[in-house]
């Protein structure tokens, strides 16, 4: 057995295929998307993130039943035909972003600072891969998952839709509706993952970057849902005839969050102020006084992107191979 | 062949000054490079990586530059750091395919080749263990099996030994020398124990305070100056001692039997005049070697001169 040429494990020199070393990052984001979509966890909050759109689904088949008996044979159902079908999906994709959170805090907030701890980044870097590949890999290993987790349940649902109510204005009421959802979807992938990486890199300990991230967003979502309840007052003290509404600053403000950045940029996408939460509410009168309009695109699409490209930043400058100190 | 060159190197960290003026070359083989704790090794080995950006002078990894040829230089030259390090979340077989990859190998083949480095570096059994549960001897050797897994033509190895037990050690100086002799690898053992170093190179450089103290084969720096002999009598013959110093020579006894003849001319000579005394007064030579002194010697003697290394000392290995 042990003169056999299986038996021989001396030392070979590897003389195989190698690539050229350039755009290693597509090694380092598959190996993390590997790692992420192991973890049994990033399945069960990615199935929860999609509860919106089969809660719309439960509804809409209670409307089709209700309407079946107080609407005359050949007639549209009068319910259908009230829908705003961008709120719709800018309901759902409010409803997700807790869930799109808790993802990013799996996905994201130990990318960086794991690796600080297990001296990763002397594997990573002492191999043809320069801090470029690292960043963009860790990122896409983030963004990629957390898009499809967005953009499955987005699409089936509009495909759902655009089978079933047509009729109901589900395209009229915005031809462009599929590129501007495929725009939307890339909204919580591409801030989740830039926040979470600048903010890992911070840390040697993914749940310090956790918690730091998480009191960030809560902080952030106490200041938006305040916000939100002045803007609630105030309109409807005016639709009472006591005031002008709420104040652009106070409706700016109140996009001022993690979540509210995103919804602002979804809105924008979507050109829609959005709508009540469930449908069968209608669209407008005092079901509106919570919602506030989309804020203006030049403020918020820079803005949104200058944020990101900051924690980027921050990424980039914290990644180092060695503590050089001096 | 040189496989690196290092040319006044100059690395500063602030205003510490870690390599000062560095030069030396690193030939094909297994070469070992000396120092204290703080001489420069482990940035000499960050530099040659890209790691560290020199504030001057030059080096090149088998004609690349290390500033222009980072990654280039990386694909071809393995590391195993002193530190523990790994990549968490993996077991052995995904973290050392993981690195192979990493280094440009096609998924299929850095699988295989990590089952086959794995086994090499005598953890096969434990390869579907994640890395975060192995005991230190064991993250020894999966930093070796990862530093391998991509084939480099140049291995370099910080403090390979460090926190391993006399087996471990054992073991892992083994490997070194294994993978170093009759491979096609050559090997860059950054340590400062002497003994691991004696065990597995053939070459030494030797570094303090950044700057190039020696450099050369170890027989070379072993060398006495004045290529001395050390003749073994069967026992203490003090008539032998008087005929050598009534030559001319220089005699010592450095052991119980054992007379370190110093005298002008090639040892062959000095051997040739210490037989004639031999038989003329009686004694029974048992042997005859060319003196060296130890390695720790050799070394401690390179650390304590100031200045550029002594000419013989730095051509030794060239000579």
């Amino acid at each position: 057995m042990a003169a056999s040429p299986i038996a021989d494990l001396s030392y070979r020199n590897y003389d195989g295929p190698l690539d050229p070393p350039v755009n290693r990052w597509w090694a380092i984001a598959k190996m993390s998307m590997k790692l992420s979509t192991k973890k049994r966890g990033f399945w069960v909050w990615a199935s929860m993130s999609a509860y919106w759109y089969l809660i719309l689904l439960a509804i809409f088949y209670f409307m089709d039943q209700s309407a079946q008996a107080t609407t005359a044979l050949g007639q549209q159902n009068p319910l259908f035909k009230a829908i705003e079908w961008k709120g719709q999906f800018i309901n759902a994709f409010s409803v997700s972003q807790l869930f799109m959170f808790i993802l990013a805090l799996m996905l994201g907030a130990g990318t960086i600072a794991n690796d600080n701890r297990a001296n990763a980044l002397l594997v990573y870097l002492s191999k043809p891969c320069s801090k470029l590949d690292y960043v963009i890999g860790k990122w896409l290993g983030i963004f990629i998952p957390m898009t499809l987790v967005v953009g499955a349940p987005t699409l089936v649902f509009y495909f759902y839709c655009l089978l079933s109510y047509r009729s109901y204005g589900f395209v009229s009421q915005d031809p462009w509706l599929i590129v501007r959802l495929c725009g939307m979807v890339l909204i919580p992938g591409f801030f989740h993952a830039s926040a979470s990486l600048g903010i890992s890199s911070l840390f040697q300990q993914g749940r310090l970057a956790g918690a730091t991230y998480a009191g960030f967003y809560f902080f952030g979502l106490f200041f938006t849902k305040a916000m939100q309840v002045i803007v609630s007052v105030d309109n409807m003290n005016a639709i009472n005839g006591n005031g002008p509404g709420a104040p652009t600053i106070v409706k700016n403000l109140y996009y001022c969050s993690v979540d509210g950045i995103q919804e602002a940029l979804a809105k924008i996408f979507l050109n829609t102020d959005g709508s009540p939460l469930l449908p069968i509410q209608g669209p407008g009168g005092l079901q509106r006084v919570g919602i506030v309009s989309q804020p203006s695109g030049w403020v918020f699409i820079p803005a949104f992107f200058a944020i990101c490209g900051l924690f980027m930043l921050l990424a980039w400058s914290r990644i180092r191979a060695v503590e050089v100190v001096g | 062949m040189i496989i690196a060159s290092v040319n006044n190197l100059v690395v500063r960290y602030g205003r510490f000054t870690a390599l000062n003026g560095l030069s030396c070359e690193i030939p094909e083989g297994c070469t070992g490079l000396l120092g204290p704790n703080g001489a420069g090794k482990t940035t000499l080995l960050k530099t040659i990586l890209g790691f560290v950006k020199p504030t001057s002078g030059t080096a090149t990894i088998m004609g690349m530059d290390i500033i222009e040829a980072g990654t280039a230089i990386r694909q071809k030259v393995g590391l195993m750091p002193e530190q523990d390090c790994h990549i968490p979340g993996m077991t052995a077989v995904q973290f050392v395919a993981y690195a192979g990859e990493l280094a440009g190998m096609p998924a299929s083949q850095a699988l295989r080749r990590s089952h086959e480095v794995l086994d090499y570096c005598g953890l096969g059994e434990a390869r579907y263990r994640n890395v975060e549960t192995y005991s230190t001897g064991m993250k020894q050797r999966i930093k070796l099996a990862q530093a391998l897994v991509h084939g480099p033509k140049l291995l370099l190895l910080d403090e390979p030994t460090n926190g391993l037990d006399p087996a471990g050690r054992e073991d892992m100086l083994e490997l070194v020398r294994s993978v170093s002799h009759g491979k096609g690898l050559n090997v860059l053992v950054s340590s400062h124990l002497l003994p691991d170093i004696e065990r597995v190179c053939d070459r030494v450089i030797v570094v303090m305070k950044g700057q190039l103290r020696a450099q050369g084969t170890i027989k070379d720096l072993k060398k006495i100056e004045g290529r001395p002999i050390d003749v073994e009598l069967r026992e203490v013959c003090p008539a032998f001692v008087a005929g050598m110093q009534a030559t001319g020579a220089n005699v010592m006894l450095p052991k119980r039997t054992t007379y370190r003849i110093q005298m002008a001319g090639l040892p062959e000579e000095a051997a040739k005049v210490a037989m004639q005394v031999a038989k003329d007064t009686g004694a029974q030579i048992r042997g005859f070697v060319q003196a060296e002194r130890s390695l720790e010697d050799a070394f401690m003697d390179a650390i304590s001169t100031s200045g550029p290394p002594p000419v013989a000392a730095a051509d030794g290995g060239n000579s």
